[in-house]
């Protein structure tokens, strides 16, 4: 056992998946490297390693937004010194599970805007399909370069008190939070020179050549210097560190839409020395806001005309437009009949339970359980609009209740997962948090490429399942073991 | 087989310059055995490259971008058109067995998108309406009649009152409004009852009848009966959509079938007008451009200051706003 003050007040909180412990309270194998090292640390320097994390975060401007909290919108991502470790054979499953799941949701999105098929054979049923707000029939027979819809994905998995890895939810629009997995692994450089090397730890960097590559790949024309741009909403937008960030290491220009503009079905920067085409962008603006000219008119985020450009081939948009019918919650049941109807095989991944609000019998056990379970809006992400049924209280449960009733279709309700426990550097000691994962995959011309990390977050209140940065959630370094 | 030369103007005119304009048009008549095209041509201002492709619902639709400064945009589509008259329903079918075919159309791919009921207020007054209307024993012909012939006796014909913006809530309140806001009515009470029901936009080309709706952009709806197909209803005029009517798309709602509309860049208001006249093969024409109120009131104010405004703080707050929205 360790005698370090800081290591010997460590309780794993009983029930719950310990990434740290084993079942018999001893540290397991892929920890025992880091633990060693920070046995051997003095509080007092754990805490100057805490406080230079700190410090870094703030001089670098890696901050998020939170919305409707009335202070001060921008924020440091609170971050957990303490890296979050994977094995290496964990990770071969996981990679191996998102790269299917994957596949068979480009299929579905390629199918749901052509031929659909699998609504013909009643596998996902077509009323969950034609009512969900993200089914854009203007994408209706567009075809997409490489028939590839979601190029970044960032699908979100939790484990199970014994362990097993679950998808919570399928992000396909707009995922963010790749920038913090790339920054944080910065940090941890500074703050642990030593360790990564020594612990074998697989390297995140290549995220953004990867995504370079990929883009450049998709260039309608044919010239080996394309223009990509990334479309950023604009900075009061919760992730526009990110969006500098990545337009930073990619190199390419960062935009907004009234940088842009559509002549003669082809889209144009305006520079300095006048137009210049653009052949591939990068949006991080939504669907709904990219054309006011077809989709939501009041938008001024977006470009008139861009629509047009897209449907002609002119440009290639990242990720493509209408992905949200595939990562809509009330969809995301679907998605292991989607596995096995289009690949033929047995999901390796598994979808936590979920009820359908719409069918009267299910929100009739739903409402009875109301207390076990977790209620999501199917068209919100983020961590803002859901219920979690064991913390509420009567009033807010019989709100919210009124709420569904008032459009069933757009909820969900999931059993609440107790989510796994990582061990977190708070005060001085060493706590269990619970953490999710979500690694970030990319999908180009010669297939999908996971880099080995991606985004820990840890719900760090005590006690606390919701670990959305927006809900006072931080994160961690995420280590995989070659 | 009657011809029609119909020609539809549509002129934006601002008050000052404006550029970046992006437009859709959805000026191009269906082409099916009851009509064909023998002629299109379409000018527009500056000329500029009119991409066309067909959408979900099969309609034509052009697209095009005016990016030079401009006080002025002119749409002007003039087609050359023939009709032929569709048989009606034979209606032969017992009313019940026609029920059960429309039910079985519920999950079925388009028909699903045609029966989705928008949700407004008065809407469980207007189920009651629904039911009383409809006789018992009725073919879903006979019963799309009847309720074509309920809008037009029960609402007015007020040029006006609403725009193509104005929800059914407000149309229930007023009992009055044009073709769209009739057609909107009619659908609902369609769908109300599992009568698939889409919309129409098009011409209306009475000659000598004179009808409502002559000299504009006309809007109906058309009622899917089993073994026959769509059939236009027009509330506006309480009749068959037929040979006099020139379909140029169909859709869920208006929104789907918007003749004109576009986007520009440019701090003043526009003017819009839009005229359509039709000439008859025996020489006759009917209708003239009619000036159609301005859609936003023209403004433009230099050199005063404010020590607030709640424009500019409105402007901040939509960006704002918009920006925070995005996100995953």
């Amino acid at each position: 056992m360790y005698q370090s003050a800081h290591f010997n007040q460590y309780n794993a909180i009983s029930g719950v998946w310990d990434e740290m412990y084993d079942a018999n309270a001893n540290i397991r194998d892929h920890y025992r490297k880091v633990i060693d090292y920070l046995a051997k640390e003095s509080p007092d320097d754990l805490n100057k390693k805490e406080d230079l994390a700190r410090r870094l975060f703030m001089s670098q401007g890696i901050t998020f937004t939170v919305y409707n909290s009335g202070e001060g919108i921008e924020k440091i991502f609170p971050f957990d010194i303490i890296p979050r470790i994977i094995t290496g054979d964990e990770w071969a499953f996981v990679e191996k599970g998102i790269k299917q799941r994957l596949t068979a949701l480009n299929l579905f999105l390629k199918d749901v805007y052509h031929n659909q098929f699998i609504i013909k054979d009643g596998v996902v049923p077509i009323d969950v399909i034609y009512s969900c707000p993200h089914f854009l029939r203007e994408m209706y027979k567009l075809d997409v370069p490489y028939d590839i819809y979601v190029h970044i994905a960032g699908i979100d998995l939790i484990r199970d008190e014994q362990g097993t890895f679950y998808v919570l939810e399928d992000n396909l629009r707009t995922p963010s939070g790749v920038s913090y997995m790339l920054e944080n692994r910065e940090i941890t450089k500074r703050l642990f020179p030593d360790l990564l090397p020594t612990c074998n730890v697989r390297s995140v960097t290549e995220y953004p050549t990867i995504l370079y590559k990929n883009l450049q790949s998709l260039s309608p024309r044919q010239n080996s210097n394309p223009t990509i741009v990334l479309l950023s909403p604009g900075i009061y937008n919760s992730a526009y560190f990110e969006h500098t960030t990545l337009a930073r290491l990619m190199g390419v220009e960062l935009v907004e839409g009234r940088d842009l503009v559509v002549h003669n079905h082809k889209v144009f920067m305006k520079t300095t020395t006048g137009l210049q085409q653009v052949d591939v962008i990068y949006r991080r603006v939504d669907d709904d806001f990219l054309d006011p000219l077809v989709f939501n008119p009041s938008s001024i985020l977006g470009v008139a005309g861009i629509m047009s450009a897209y449907r002609k081939g002119n440009v290639a948009i990242v990720n493509a437009i209408g992905n949200g019918v595939a990562d809509d919650k009330a969809i995301y049941s679907y998605v292991p009949d989607m596995i096995k109807y289009y690949l033929n095989e047995e999901p390796i991944l598994k979808n936590v339970p979920t009820h359908q609000l719409r069918h009267p019998d299910e929100l009739a056990y739903v409402f009875q359980n109301i207390n076990k379970m977790v209620v999501k809006k199917t068209n919100e992400s983020g961590g803002y609009g859901m219920l979690m049924g064991h913390a509420a209280s009567e009033q807010e449960i019989e709100d919210y209740k009124k709420e569904i009733l008032k459009d069933p279709r757009n909820f969900i309700a999931q059993p609440t997962i107790s989510l796994s426990a990582a061990p977190c550097y708070i005060q001085g000691t060493l706590q269990p948090r619970r953490i999710d994962l979500r690694p970030y995959a990319l999908c180009g011309p010669d297939g999908i490429e996971i880099v080995p990390g991606g985004l820990t977050r840890v719900a760090l209140k005590e006690g606390s399942l919701v670990v959305n940065s927006s809900q006072g959630g931080g994160s961690k370094d995420t280590w995989v073991l070659a | 087989m009657p011809e029609f030369k119909i020609q539809h103007v549509t002129r934006y005119t601002y008050d000052s310059l404006v550029r970046d304009s992006a437009n859709q048009i959805t000026l191009f008549p269906i082409v099916d055995i009851y009509q064909d095209v023998l002629k299109h041509d379409l000018h527009i201002t500056g000329n500029p490259l009119v991409d066309t492709h067909i959408d979900y619902y099969g309609n034509e639709v052009g697209n095009f971008t005016y990016v030079e400064r401009h006080k002025e945009l002119v749409i002007s589509s003039e087609v050359l058109v023939n009709t032929h008259h569709k048989p009606l329903p034979t209606d032969e079918a017992p009313a019940e067995q026609q029920w059960q075919a429309l039910a079985a159309l519920q999950y079925i791919v388009p028909y699903i998108d045609f029966l989705k009921q928008e949700y407004f207020e008065g809407i469980d007054e207007l189920r009651t309406i629904v039911e009383a209307e409809r006789q018992s024993g009725d073919t879903p012909y006979q019963t799309a009649l009847q309720f074509c012939e309920y809008v037009y006796k029960n609402f007015e014909y007020i040029k006006g009152v609403t725009t193509v913006e104005t929800k059914l809530d407000e149309i229930w309140k007023l009992k009055a409004g044009v073709c769209q806001d009739f057609a909107h009515i009619l659908m609902e009470m369609l769908r109300l009852l599992g009568i698939p029901a889409r919309y129409v936009s098009g011409y209306i080309c009475p000659n000598r009848g004179g009808m409502r709706g002559d000299g504009a952009t006309h809007a109906w709806a058309e009622a899917y009966i089993p073994d026959y197909g769509w059939l236009g209803i027009d509330p506006t005029n309480n009749c068959i959509a037929n040979e006099t009517h020139v379909r140029l798309a169909v859709g869920r709602n208006f929104s789907d079938c918007s003749p004109v509309k576009g986007i520009y860049k440019g701090l003043s208001g526009h003017k819009l007008e839009v005229g359509v006249a039709v000439e008859y093969k025996d020489g006759k024409t009917t209708g003239k451009p009619e000036k159609i109120s301005p859609a936003f009131p023209a403004s433009g104010s230099l050199a005063a200051t404010f020590t607030q405004n709640s424009y500019q703080q409105y402007k901040q707050n939509l960006l704002e706003q918009q920006q925070a929205a995005q996100q995953q």
